[in-house]
């Protein structure tokens, strides 16, 4: 298991650089000067190359990066010229709200689609199911700003029953902080769930079909210990796999939401990152967002040795 | 007890009719109340109030700022520079020195004293070339500011400025006044600490979240501010920022008229206000006369005499949007009778551009966003009308600026904000050899109006200049305006007290709750 372990880790250093490699350069190539964008309407030839000299904007590019990774690798992500903030402080204070977001509504995601898929494949083919499978295809094709206006105006400006817009952090009071996640996380779960229950469903009718099962029922095991006991967690491979990709897309499913619920998290300091042209913000954010996605799979991956214990000694 | 609601409910009408009738009579009729608190709903993050760190404030910023700080000077609801922390002012005759007398007693939150040493100090440190500050801009026409004595501070300005007071009422990063001990004691922290003389107080912020604004009990307007608390709130999405007024989590929010569904909704709406305010400046557009086919004044004039500014505003704000013929607008004391806008005409447009004989193709800048993009596709079909082939070149808010700098550009949308005064706009942008004359144009007759009119003390005469002015660029049609600068709030109708919103900036600092 250690060594599958450290064969994994190895595997991510690769990965890593190229995420980083791949973050500098789009920073780096988008078109406008940093130094125009920091001098906005007074940047005068002069001005403007004093600038860059000080920013080290007149070196090579391969130069910036290799100086740029050096800071990095020292934990020295930069620093915004905006607000001068460090990009560590940024996030370490945004951070915690996008995880809590995103956990909670991967929760409802499985919370909405895994009991629907229980009971899709429980009697596959039958009304129920069909009427699921084209439900879960519907919502798909719902966009999140869409159903994130929808849900505002139904329970915050109609029914008042939760509020449109706004946080208080879960340390302080953690009913008002849940109070203003539902309608956000429900939103990215909105779009989760259909997946979730279109890969667990069909994965369970097929482990339906499997020997075992039919010995259990021969054996005559109660229906639902069968589908919940023996059935639930070999099919639940794909579905892990599943939510572990989630999270790259949650992950980008927060730049909106974050910004139409007013929510203080990283999609927002990305979105505003990009409109202020923040790049050593932007730069920073990415690098951290795509690291820990790549760790989160990594993640998963150890999960499948976890469910499957032919992977971890490598025979799947 | 039912004969008593009974009678009471019988006597009512005429209560109310009396009440009618003796209201007018008793001015003022709105009561202000104490007490209660807000949230105000803005478009933006506000990124820190130390001018060094931060360069200039933007809008939202500037609302908070008009909260926690005061300005020398304030404008009145005619737009006339009235007293603040100023309380009487003089000028020199050449309008190049101007002595501000200071009111006494006044204290920054932090305890430290108010006084011509503080006035300085601010100002010092924002002049000093070695902070370089990106506000140093705006006051490069400020030489010095002296401290004659306790109470009295001299500006000396390079330039004159018959209107130097009022332009120094907006609650921006050159003139609000902070306390120097605080940004001298807290160094980097200070700007997210920040310490004026306002009246509230800073009491909490979190980044991205809420900054939460307590009332200065030691304030020096005594009976000032009203409300106890102001939390302010960046709601970036314009969609749910309505909605949360709606919802009763904001009491006020930020509107433009690129929103023009919501505020039309609001209008409607007894239990909401809409408070809306045409300053002077607007919208524009600059040609660069020295690339081709802008170096002919008949392509120029074509295309200005092909905009139908009335669908214009019809198509991209539902009619809100106010057309602009000069770059003053109605807020602006500069009133023209005559300011020689050329005509809707796309028929002398069309015979403009065959006089012109060659085939016109040309780029114009657009923001890369849906508004902009809307905005470009309606000026490219009345042009495409009249034989013209404009292509839209889509690049972000901020390179337009530096593009503008390095004339990088064939036609650049521009903007002319709201001020109290014409001249540092006018002279910038249209005197030749500034760094924002955009057009590259250069008319010895236009310098002589612009150089005139900022030494004029006579508004009639000046304005006069200013008119004659704009006749002269709606003639050569080198810049030409598409709407006035129109800002918008909407809050809840308890919400009373609201100033005019001079600058595009919401000051909520001296309202109340009905």
């Amino acid at each position: 298991m250690l060594a599958f372990v450290i064969r994994r880790l190895v595997h991510l250093l690769p990965v890593l650089a190229a995420v980083s490699l791949l973050t500098f350069l789009i920073a780096s190539l988008l078109p406008g000067d940093l130094a125009y964008v920091i001098l906005g309407d007074q940047a005068t030839p002069e001005k403007v190359a004093a600038l860059r000299h000080d920013m080290g904007l007149d070196q090579p590019l391969w130069w910036r990066y290799l100086s740029w990774l050096g800071h990095v690798l020292q934990g020295d992500l930069g620093r915004s010229f905006r607000t001068g903030q460090t990009v560590l402080q940024a996030v370490a204070e945004r951070v915690p709200v996008s995880i809590e977001l995103m956990l909670l509504a991967e929760f409802l995601g499985l919370l909405i689609g895994v009991p629907l898929a229980i009971a899709c494949a429980a009697r596959a083919g039958g009304p129920f199911d069909r009427f699921m499978t084209g439900g879960a295809f519907a919502m798909l094709s719902v966009p999140s700003f869409l159903s994130a206006i929808l849900l505002i105006y139904l329970f915050a400006v109609e029914l008042h029953w939760l509020p449109a817009t706004g946080y208080v952090p879960f340390t302080e009071d953690p009913v008002a902080n849940l109070r203003f996640f539902v309608l956000p996380a429900l939103t990215l779960a909105l779009a989760e769930w259909p997946g979730i229950m279109r890969v667990l469903r069909s994965d369970m009718i097929a482990t339906l079909q499997e020997d075992y099962i039919a010995l259990a029922k021969a054996k005559g095991l109660k229906p639902s210990r069968i589908l919940f006991v023996h059935a639930l967690k070999p099919s639940s491979l794909t579905l892990v796999t599943v939510t572990g990709i989630n999270i790259g897309r949650l992950i980008g499913g927060t730049l909106i939401v974050e910004s139409i619920f007013a929510l203080p998290g990283l999609g927002r300091l990305l979105v505003g990152a990009i409109y202020t042209r923040d790049l050593i913000i932007l730069q920073g954010v990415v690098l951290l967002v795509a690291s820990g996605f790549v760790i989160v799979n990594f993640i998963v991956d150890m999960l499948y040795a976890v469910l499957d214990p032919r992977i971890r000694h490598g025979h799947a | 007890m039912t004969h008593a609601v009974a009678a009471a409910r019988r006597l009512a009408p005429i209560f109310l009719v009396t009440a009618f009738a003796i209201v007018p009579l008793v001015q003022p009729a709105q009561a202000q109340k104490s007490g209660g608190s807000i949230t105000v709903g803005q478009e933006l993050d506000i990124p820190g109030f130390d001018p060094l760190k931060v360069g200039v404030y933007d809008t939202s910023a500037e609302t908070a700022a008009a909260a926690i700080f005061d300005t020398l000077i304030t404008l009145d609801d005619k737009g006339q520079a009235a007293p603040k922390l100023a309380l009487s002012w003089t000028h020199s005759d050449d309008y190049k020195t101007w002595t501000f007398k200071l009111r006494e007693g006044v204290k920054f939150q932090d305890g430290t004293p108010f006084n011509a040493e503080a006035v300085k100090a601010n100002f010092d440190r924002q002049k000093d070339p070695a902070n370089k500050c990106r506000c140093a801009f705006y006051i490069a026409y400020v030489h010095d500011v002296q401290a004659v004595d306790e109470y009295t501070v001299v500006y000396h300005l390079n330039d004159p400025q018959v209107n130097q007071p009022a332009l120094m009422a907006v609650q921006s990063s050159n003139n609000v006044v902070h306390s120097p001990t605080a940004w001298k004691t807290k160094g980097d922290d200070y700007s997210r600490n920040p310490v004026g003389t306002g009246p509230y107080i800073l009491k909490s912020w979190t980044a991205g979240d809420r900054m939460v604004l307590e009332k200065n009990p030691d304030y020096w307007n005594k009976g000032h501010p009203y409300l106890d608390r102001i939390t302010l709130k960046p709601l970036p999405d314009a969609q749910s920022r309505f909605a949360s007024l709606q919802s009763g989590e904001a009491d006020i929010i930020w509107d433009d008229e690129y929103d023009p569904d919501n505020i039309q909704k609001a209008q409607k709406d007894p239990k909401l206000a809409v408070h809306a305010y045409t300053g002077s400046g607007a919208q524009v557009y600059a040609f660069n006369t020295k690339t081709p086919p802008f170096d002919d004044v008949r392509v120029r004039q074509a295309l200005v005499m092909a905009i139908d500014r009335k669908k214009m505003s019809q198509a991209i704000t539902n009619g809100l949007a106010k057309p602009a013929s000069n770059p003053y607008g109605e807020g602006s004391w500069v009133k023209c009778k005559d300011d020689g806008a050329l005509p809707l005409d796309p028929a002398k447009a069309k015979a403009l551009l065959q006089d012109y004989g060659k085939p016109v193709e040309f780029k114009t800048i657009v923001t890369a966003t849906p508004r902009g993009r809307t905005i470009g596709q309606v000026l490219q079909q009345f042009w495409k009308n009249v034989g013209a082939n404009m292509e839209l070149e889509q690049v972000d808010q901020a390179t337009i600026a530096p593009r503008g700098f390095q004339r990088q550009f064939q036609l650049t949308p521009w903007r002319i904000i709201d001020l109290a005064d014409p001249d540092p706009q006018m002279f910038a942008n249209f005197h030749t050899g500034s760094p924002v004359a955009l057009a590259n144009y250069s008319n010895p007759e236009l310098d002589k109006l612009l150089e005139h009119a900022r030494v004029t003390a006579d508004v009639a005469e000046r304005t006069e200049d200013y008119c004659a002015i704009t006749r002269l660029i709606n003639k050569e049609a080198i810049w030409f305006w598409t709407f006035q600068n129109t800002y918008y709030a909407v809050s809840t109708a308890k919400l009373k007290g609201l100033p005019k919103i001079y600058h595009g900036v919401i000051d909520v600092s001296d309202t109340w709750l009905d």
